[in-house]
């Protein structure tokens, strides 16, 4: 059972407690996926690689994960790339993308939890 | 760039980088004139430098980089085209305006591409900024605005395979 609360100090703390453990619930369901539209993404095949995104996640009835896009990330060479930004700000970059490192993506990291090691670019 | 609609996407990726809200694209064709002309307004805060500078491929709005090669690709594309490329102030928005011109039957030309594909990708990843789009092949007009972009763009697509 829960310590009586006995002080407003510590209703306080509760109650900051709480609205973090509901921000870090709610924030979950802001995972981000940003493709990366600068020239060498572009060029690279990045607009397949957001269409490869929209597809996947409508295919795996992912509904917690928001698809935006950005400029160069000043890695060109890995290019076309993404970066999965989860809930509590963590930043997954993976590189060199094509369609089916997309589906394995979506299927193991942003549906099952598990980042793709062998996709993440090594820096 | 293996068509245009990927320099279109690239020149629309820089207004979204610029903090537009307004992002206007015209595909006019007249064929009469010989002529394709791809033009992008946004609202942005405009050119930081002179135009010409903004061409330069050495040029680039981003700290981390020493190249920006997106407009001068552009130009290159648009020159080799027997056309140019033209970079200013937006009358309409206030902002950036690049006009791209090029010969319709001109050998050098690249294809036209998937035009509807480059806005769908915009649009879907830019749900704050408002897209507008107006493609125009002698009489046949289409003119959109905000998700009706999204929700038109078969007939982006009718228009963009009649050209190819």
């Amino acid at each position: 059972m829960a310590d009586r609360i006995t002080s407003p100090d510590q209703l306080k703390a509760l109650a900051a407690k709480a609205k973090a453990d509901i921000d870090l619930r709610e924030g979950r369901k802001e995972t981000q996926v940003t493709v990366h539209m600068g020239t060498c993404g572009i060029a690279a095949g990045a607009r397949e690689i957001v269409a490869a995104f929209m597809a996947e996640l409508a295919a795996n009835g992912v509904t917690s994960t928001s698809l935006h896009q950005s400029g160069c990330a000043g890695l060109c060479e890995e290019e076309p790339m993404a970066t999965v930004t989860t809930a509590d700000g963590t930043l997954y970059r993976y590189g060199l993308l094509d369609k089916d490192k997309v589906r394995t993506i979506v299927v193991n990291h942003l549906v099952g939890g598990t980042p793709v090691e062998a996709y993440l670019i090594k820096t | 760039m293996h068509d245009l609609s990927l320099y279109l996407l690239d020149i629309l990726e820089n207004s979204v980088r610029a903090g537009a809200t307004v992002i206007a694209t015209s595909i006019v064709v007249e064929r009469a004139d010989d002529a394709l002309t791809i033009t992008v307004e946004d609202d942005g805060p405009g050119l930081p430098v002179e135009p010409e500078q903004a061409l330069d491929p050495f040029f680039t709005t981003k700290g981390h980089k020493k190249t920006g090669l997106g407009l001068s690709l552009f130009r290159q594309a648009a020159e080799a085209a027997g056309g140019g490329l033209e970079v200013g102030r937006s009358d309409e928005l206030g902002g950036v305006r690049v006009s791209a011109r090029m010969s319709i039957v001109n050998v050098d030309r690249p294809p036209l591409g998937d035009i509807a594909a480059s806005l769908a990708t915009m649009v879907v990843t830019n749900p704050a900024i408002e897209f507008r789009v107006r493609v125009c092949d002698g009489g046949d007009r289409v003119s959109l605005r905000g998700p009706d972009v999204a929700r038109h763009l078969a007939e982006i697509v009718a228009f963009q395979d009649s050209l190819a």
